[in-house]
C-alpha cells in the first residue's frame, strides 16, 4: 500500500484519493442508476470468448455496449449486422480495471430485441433499387476496357496503403505507363463530392483509359461516402470505365454496383485495370514475330527449291524409265529360267507316275493267274465233280457217309447219291 | 479498296494469331503468303509500339496540377 502523497497546492478539491478506490466507487455509483431500455443501430459487432461487444448509435450519440456471450447466444440472433436496429435492456457499468488491466465503460446489456432493419441499410437498399430502375447499374459494364491502357487515373487518399497497393498491382502486370493521381478524402462527409469531382476531372482531361477508385477496408459506416447518390450517378454516366475497390466483399457499397468492375483489394483493381501481363505479352509478340520471319524465309526458299526440282525433272524422268526397263528385262530372264526348270521337274514326276502304274498292272495279272490255279485245284476236290464222273456217295439214314461193305451191311437201308440225284437202296447180303 | 480497320492491341494480336494459323496451314499461295506477311509484320510493329508505351517507366502525374496546367493553357489561348 503506497503512502498518500500531498495534494496539489492551492487546490480546493478533496483528496488526493487512491485511484482504485475511486474507480470502485464510480462503479458502485453507476450500478445504482436505473435499469432502462434503449434503442438505436448496431455498429461494429464482435464476439469475444466470454462477451460480445458493439456500439449502439443514432444521430445524436452512441454508447459502447457489452453482453455475456452465453446470454446473447441463447437469443439465437446470430452476429448483428451493421445498421441493424435493436432495443437493448440493461444499465451502465464501469469496470475499474487494475494495475495490469485497463478500465472500461460499457452499457451492460441483459436483453436484446431486433427492431427492424437499420435506417441506413434501408436507405441504401431504396437507393440501389432506384438506380437499378433507372438502368444506371449497367452503363459502366458496357464500356470497352482496353487490354493495354496507356494512362490510368487513380482516385485514393494521398497517404494510405491503397496507393502502394495499386502501384504493386501495376508492377505485377509489368505495366509502366502513365498514372494520373487524383487524391481525395475517402472517409468523411466531404469525401463523396470530392471523389465525384475527381472522377469527372479525370474523364475530362482526356487520354485516361480507365479509372481506379481505391480504398482499404473498413466498416460499412466508414465506407458510406461510396454510397452517395450523386457520386454513384456521376460514375454511372462517366464515359471512362471505373474499377471500384473500396471495401471488402462483405461490405458492398453502391459504387461497387454502378462501377464497371468491383474488386476486393486495390491490388486486384490495378490488375483489372491492366488485364494483360506485359511481360508475357512481350514474349508472345517476339514469338509471333519470329514465326512470321520463319514463314517469310520459307515462302521464298521452299519455292526456289521446288522450282529447282521441276527444272531437273525431265532428265530424272528418263533416268527413272531406263532403270525401270533394265529391271523389267532382268525379271523376264529370270522368269524364263524359272519356267524351264519347272517343266523339267514336271516331266520327271510324270515318268515316275507311269512307271509305278505299269508295275501295279503286272502284279494284278499275277494275282489273277494264282487265283485260277487255286480255283482249278479246289474244283478237283469238289465231291460233285467226282459224282459227275460216275461215282456214287453211300449215306446211312442219318446222312453219315458209309465207307465200307460191313458198314453198309450194318446200316441195311442206305441212300445212294449220284451226280444228278439220290436214290434209296436196301443191302442184301448174298 | 476498303481501308484497313483501326486495330486495338487485342484485335491486332488476334489478327496476328489468325495470320500465323493460315500460314501454318500451308494452304496460302505465294501472293497470299506475301500479303499476310506484310500485314502481320505491320501488326507486330503496332503491338510493339503499344507495349513500348507502357514499358518506358512509370510516369506519375497529379490531377490537380494537370487541371491547373490545362486551365492556364485555356486562359492563355483566350
Amino acid at each position: 500500500m503506497s503512502t498518500r502523497p500531498d495534494g496539489i497546492p492551492g487546490s480546493l478539491l478533496k483528496g488526493p484519493f487512491a485511484v482504485g478506490s475511486y474507480a470502485r466507487m464510480l462503479q458502485e455509483e453507476l450500478r445504482k442508476r436505473a435499469r432502462v431500455q434503449l434503442f438505436g443501430e448496431v455498429w461494429g459487432f464482435r464476439a469475444a470468448r466470454a462477451r460480445v461487444y458493439f456500439e449502439l448509435r443514432d444521430g445524436e450519440g452512441a454508447l459502447p455496449c457489452s453482453m455475456w456471450r452465453a446470454d446473447f447466444d441463447a437469443l439465437g440472433l446470430g452476429p448483428l449486422a451493421d445498421g441493424a436496429q435493436v432495443v437493448v435492456a440493461g444499465g451502465p457499468s464501469y469496470y475499474p480495471g487494475s494495475r495490469t488491466s485497463s478500465p472500461h465503460f460499457a452499457f451492460d446489456v441483459t436483453a436484446v430485441r431486433l427492431a427492424g432493419e437499420g435506417d441506413l441499410l434501408a436507405q441504401l437498399d431504396r437507393l440501389r433499387k432506384a438506380l437499378d430502375a433507372e438502368g444506371l447499374l449497367t452503363p459502366q459494364k458496357r464500356l470497352a476496357r482496353p487490354a493495354l491502357p496507356r494512362t490510368i487515373g487513380v482516385v485514393c487518399a494521398e497517404r494510405g496503403k491503397a496507393r502502394d497497393d495499386v502501384l504493386a498491382g501495376l508492377r505485377r502486370r509489368g505495366w509502366a505507363g502513365r498514372v494520373v493521381w487524383a487524391f481525395a478524402p475517402v472517409q468523411d462527409r466531404h469525401a463523396a463530392p470530392a471523389i465525384a469531382r475527381a472522377l469527372a476531372d479525370l474523364a475530362a482531361v482526356g487520354g485516361v483509359d480507365v479509372i481506379v477508385v481505391a480504398r482499404g477496408g473498413g466498416s460499412l459506416a466508414d465506407l458510406f461516402c461510396f454510397c452517395d447518390e450523386i457520386l454513384c450517378r456521376t460514375v454511372a454516366l462517366l464515359p471512362v470505365p471505373v474499377i471500384a475497390s473500396v471495401g471488402h466483399h462483405t461490405d458492398r457499397t453502391l459504387l461497387d454496383d454502378v462501377a464497371a468492375v468491383s474488386c476486393s483489394t486495390p491490388t486486384h483493381a490495378a490488375e483489372a485495370a491492366v488485364p494483360l501481363d506485359c511481360g508475357r505479352a512481350r514474349a508472345a509478340l517476339a514469338d509471333a514475330a519470329a514465326r512470321l520471319d520463319a514463314h517469310g524465309r520459307r515462302a521464298v526458299v521452299d519455292r526456289a527449291r521446288a522450282l529447282a526440282r521441276l527444272s531437273r525433272a525431265p532428265a530424272q524422268h528418263l533416268d527413272r524409265q531406263r532403270v525401270a526397263l533394265r529391271q523389267s528385262l532382268r525379271e523376264l530372264r529370270a522368269a524364263g529360267r524359272r519356267g524351264l526348270a519347272a517343266r523339267r521337274d514336271r516331266t520327271a514326276r510324270h515318268a515316275l507316275v507311269l512307271a509305278r502304274k505299269g508295275a501295279a498292272e503286272q502284279a494284278q495279272a499275277a494275282r489273277a493267274a494264282t487265283l485260277e490255279r487255286l480255283r482249278l485245284a479246289l474244283d478237283a476236290h469238289d465231291p460233285a465233280r467226282t459224282l459227275e464222273r460216275g461215282y456214287a456217295l453211300v449215306q446211312d439214314r442219318d446222312g453219315g457217309v458209309v465207307t465200307s461193305a460191313r458198314a453198309a451191311r450194318d446200316a441195311g437201308d442206305v441212300r445212294l447219291r449220284f451226280g444228278d440225284a439220290a436214290v434209296d437202296a436196301t443191302i442184301r447180303d448174298a | 479498296m476498303s481501308s484497313e480497320p483501326a486495330h486495338t492491341y487485342e484485335t491486332a494480336t488476334a489478327r496476328i494469331e489468325e495470320i500465323i494459323r493460315r500460314l501454318d496451314s500451308g494452304e496460302a499461295g505465294l501472293r497470299e503468303t506475301l500479303d499476310l506477311l506484310r500485314e502481320g509484320r505491320g501488326l507486330v510493329e503496332l503491338c510493339a509500339a503499344e507495349l513500348d508505351e507502357v514499358g518506358r517507366g512509370l510516369q506519375e502525374l497529379r490531377l490537380d496540377e494537370l487541371v491547373a496546367r490545362l486551365e492556364s493553357g485555356e486562359r492563355a489561348a483566350s
